[in-house]
């Protein structure tokens, strides 16, 4: 189980503590409609991608772009980190991506429908070489009727 | 990640998002955050766990009804550490002495993954778009001294460990996740020959290789095993 850092084997520790984390100015949360009633993408940063797209490369601010129908055998994943485990990946896409759950929840009604398209960034990435391309995103999202965003790291 | 929520938030999307690493949203403070103690690379804590998975959807997306962020919940559920295979072995014999090469040992492991890749309908090989023959040739070339272009060997090296870790999931006596790395890295003869190459790429003039070499090749936990 990771817990605290102070918690976790010393070298994985050291290595998570050596990651420098950017610092922003607050940004308060947005008020929104009840769950039931809102249209939900996934986001995610593993580096996922079809594989016929571009693989990700050291300092790729990127993303790529996974439609809500595409089969779980036609993602892989360029991630350049080493330092997270991928057996879980391979043995079930929803450990890292959970399509199959948010596509449960909408035909439940709890949420109020799936986007049509979801997307892939590398968690490696600069802050500031991933900026542009999520504002750019921002747009893509809102002309698809998302208004709420599942922000699922690796 | 938790960048990403700032981003989208200011353009007017509402986010939620899962941290695995607390102390990390603790100083980036996204609007909303669902901390989670499971392994990282496995965010949803199980694989093959659909409830499981379910709850911790719903636990982020339910933050998106509150507006009093940046907030980090913390998620109840954890995951029970697997159980121990102190003494598991692999069950066929791949030693690297009994094999005399890289080709040999992909090629014997082929059964293997042919079988995980038809229990799981998929596999997750297929970054560098080579097959195992010619990943593993990339490999030879390095260790001969000719080393390819970074981005191509670091693709093929990812297909290569995906290959034998799917492999390795359908060995009769398949242990765990964790024995399985185990084998891997002492075991194998591709192992052996990534920890070779790591001090090559790491002396190498190109700054690309330099990367792979100190960062992108050993994974920070089993970097002990260099010399």
């Amino acid at each position: 189980m990771v817990k605290r850092l102070s918690e976790m084997p010393e070298v994985e520790a050291n290595h998570l503590r050596r990651i420098e984390c950017p610092i922003y100015e607050d940004t308060p949360p947005l008020a929104g409609k009840p769950l039931g009633e809102r249209r939900v993408a996934i986001i995610s940063t593993a580096g996922l991608h079809r594989r016929s797209d571009r693989p990700f490369r050291p300092g790729d601010g990127s993303y790529r772009v996974i439609p809500g129908e595409t089969p779980a055998n036609e993602l892989v994943m360029s991630h350049i980190s080493v330092n997270f485990d991928r057996t879980g990946f391979q043995q079930d896409l929803n450990v890292v991506f959970p399509i199959d759950r948010l596509r449960e929840l909408s035909a439940d009604g709890a949420v109020g429908s799936m986007a049509s398209v979801h997307y892939s960034f590398m968690g490696a990435f600069p802050p500031d070489a991933a900026e542009p391309h999520a504002r750019h995103l921002a747009g893509l999202l809102k002309a698809d009727k998302v208004d709420a965003v599942l922000l699922v790291p690796v | 990640m938790g960048a990403l929520g700032h981003f989208l938030e200011r353009e007017g999307i509402p986010t939620t998002g899962i941290s695995l690493v607390r102390e990390h949203t603790e100083k980036i403070r996204p609007p909303r955050a669902l901390w989670v103690t499971f392994e990282l690379g496995r965010p949803m804590g199980i694989p093959g766990d659909a409830p499981f998975q379910r709850r911790v959807v719903q636990a982020a997306l339910d933050l998106l009804a509150r507006t009093d962020g940046p907030l980090i919940a913390d998620h109840p559920e954890h995951v029970a550490e697997p159980a121990d295979f102190t003494g598991w072995a692999c069950p066929i014999n791949l030693a690297p002495a009994q094999i005399d090469s890289l080709a040999a040992e992909v090629d014997r492991l082929a059964t293997w993954y042919d079988r995980a890749v038809a229990a799981l309908s998929r596999t997750t090989v297929g970054v560098s778009g080579l097959d195992m023959r010619a990943a593993s040739a990339l490999v030879d070339q390095a260790l001969a001294g000719d080393l390819p272009e970074a981005q191509a060997l670091k693709q093929a090296v990812d297909d290569l460990k995906s290959y034998y870790l799917e492999a390795a999931s359908a060995f009769p006596d398949a242990g765990t996740p964790k024995t399985r790395k185990e084998w891997f890295w002492s075991e194998t003869r591709l192992g052996a020959a990534l920890l070779a190459l790591q001090p090559r790429l790491a002396a190498s003039d190109n700054p690309q290789h330099r990367i792979l070499g100190n960062l992108t090749l050993i994974p920070a936990v089993e970097r002990h095993r260099l010399v």
